[in-house]
């Protein structure tokens, strides 16, 4: 599944959203996960105390689980999430694996109370882990046939199956590996071998060794072709005895239910990153001929003005030509004054002593009305 | 740098500054058209003789020169599959955006992953010179890029695979 966490966030919210309504709300849900994932959330305002959660999952497997329903194990793993607000109902309602009866007048107040709820959303991812924990505690040494152990397909997403195969001292997980593209493939590649390298160390000795191979291996001879055809190779963790004491028995299973998850992940998360590392390349390469442009641009005005500058202190003139040049802008100044001269007075002093006499002719023509 | 790259680089820097005196020629088919001539191939009188410069057969540059018009085109070395897809994707990124570089040629010529075209339009624009630290520049840093992301796609599997190797302990 694409879900690397435990709880279901649509579940999640539609359950904090009952829990924290003032008033009594009428709740007929139907929710969809994963293509092949149904809840069924139902709620009455008649009786506010109690809301039906209704669940139906693929099976993880046919060969080794009861075909339909879930088995007795599963069932007291869902019961121990928070066995005072979830009840089991008996028989769960129709075309569902399992029906639950959620008290949500129990769940203690404050902070606990998402904390309750987060845990009653894991409720799928706990039904699968707990098949697999089944699997993994019931094979028994009988199922061998001439040395071979028969391997167990999982089916954890429709077109995901892996394989586990229990041995004497061992379990193997065998993980074909399937992708869309090329580049996919070549990324996971190149991290499956990182995977079998940082699993060699000694540090890492107390992990389950790793080993990739573009071939299928020797355990999973036999096994149908579709099953077997694969562009990115077989992943195999062998996990031993120590791996699934205890509590590391719960992280063992979900590691191994969302390898599939895990490495997708990875990988779009690296297409991601080198997108992100192109576009910034891009960036600085086209700021460099920008650059060029600018550098350019600049160059040839510095050009321009120092030319000038330089013409300037070239062409420096001799004083008789500044002296020319002065006497030339006056006269042109002088030129533009088109009114006459005039001088304060003068006009007076002309028509007292300047005055030119009116002579009268008796041959002077008379105008003829 | 390593002294064979930075032997190649020079040979390509000299052969460019050799190649790349383009002068405007209208051309001779179509009245009023000005074509780069490396493009069309119209007239085989237009065309100088191609140079191939080879580092080794996985790295070889391609200068195809004309009248008004150079085509560089450049195989970069690609050792492994993960250097193969880095290097497609990058110069595919580059070429889908070529109008950011205006030299950049959409499609790279058969047989090399990136071209570029220079007019005598990109050289009166552009400086000559800068044009051939442009080109030099960018295959020193394709080269390094293209290493630098396979070594950040290896740390980042190597921190991961750590991460998924943590759960079982």
């Amino acid at each position: 599944m694409a879900c690397l966490q435990r709880a279901s966030p649509a579940l999640k919210e539609i359950l904090l959203k009952l829990y924290n309504a003032e008033k009594p709300m009428e709740i007929d849900h139907h929710l969809y996960e994963f293509g092949s994932v149904e809840y069924h959330i139902q709620s009455s305002a008649s009786n506010p105390h109690f809301t039906y959660l209704s669940i139906s999952t693929p099976l993880l497997s046919n060969q080794v689980l009861p075909p339909y329903g879930i088995s007795y194990y599963t069932t007291e793993m869902v019961k121990a999430l928070c066995s005072e607000v979830v009840e089991i109902v008996e028989p769960a309602k129709d075309g569902y694996q399992l029906t639950l009866q959620l008290n949500f007048t129990k769940i203690p107040h404050g902070k606990d109370s998402a904390k309750v709820i987060t845990e009653i959303s894991t409720v799928q991812s706990v039904i699968l882990s707990s098949q697999l924990k089944e699997m993994l505690q019931n094979v028994n040494s009988h199922d061998a046939f001439q040395g071979m152990y028969k391997p167990i397909k999982l089916v954890y997403h429709p077109r995901e199956p892996f394989f586990v195969i229990k041995q004497t001292q061992r379990i193997v997980a065998v993980f074909p590996m399937r992708f869309k593209e090329k580049s996919d493939v070549i990324i996971a590649t190149a991290f499956f071998q990182e995977l079998m390298d940082v699993g060699s160390l000694d540090k890492w000795a107390k992990a389950p060794p790793c080993t990739w191979a573009p071939i299928p291996p020797p355990e999973l001879r036999g096994e149908p072709f579709e099953d077997l055809n694969t562009n990115g190779g077989f992943v195999s963790f062998d996990i031993s005895s120590r791996h699934i004491e205890g509590k590391r028995l719960e992280k063992t299973v979900w590691s191994l239910l969302n390898f599939y998850a895990y490495v997708k992940y990875h990988v779009k998360c690296t297409r991601g990153f080198i997108q992100r590392r192109m576009r910034k390349r891009l960036d600085r390469l086209v700021e460099v001929l920008h650059k060029t442009n600018s550098e350019e641009d600049e160059q040839i005005k510095q050009d321009q003005d120092a030319g000038c500058g330089r013409m300037r202190r070239l062409v420096r003139p001799s004083k008789y030509h500044i002296l020319k040049r002065r006497y030339g802008n006056l006269k042109n100044q002088i030129k533009k004054i088109r009114s006459r001269i005039k001088i304060h007075g003068f006009g007076q002093f002309r028509r007292r002593w300047l005055k030119i006499p009116k002579f009268s002719s008796s041959m002077g023509y008379k105008k003829l009305d | 740098m390593a002294s064979t790259l930075r032997l190649y680089l020079t040979c390509i820097r000299n052969t460019l500054e050799a190649a790349m005196c383009l002068q405007n020629f209208p051309c001779q088919e179509v009245e009023r058209h000005n074509k780069p001539e490396i493009e069309m191939k119209t007239s085989p009188e237009l065309l100088l003789n191609s140079v191939l410069i080879c580092r080794n057969e996985a790295e070889k540059c391609l200068i195809e020169t004309s009248i008004n018009s150079l085509r560089i085109s450049l195989k970069v070395k690609q050792a492994d599959e993960l250097e193969n897809i880095l290097t497609k994707k990058f110069l595919r990124f580059l070429s889908m955006r070529a109008e950011a570089f205006q030299v950049l040629r959409r499609k790279p010529v058969q047989g090399y992953d990136i071209s570029f075209l220079i007019t005598n339009y990109h050289c009166e624009e552009m400086q000559k010179h800068k044009l051939i630290d442009f080109i030099v520049q960018f295959m020193e840093d394709i080269d390094k890029e293209i290493s630098e992301l396979k070594m950040s796609v290896n740390t980042r599997g190597r921190l991961v695979a750590t991460e998924f190797l943590k759960q079982f302990i």
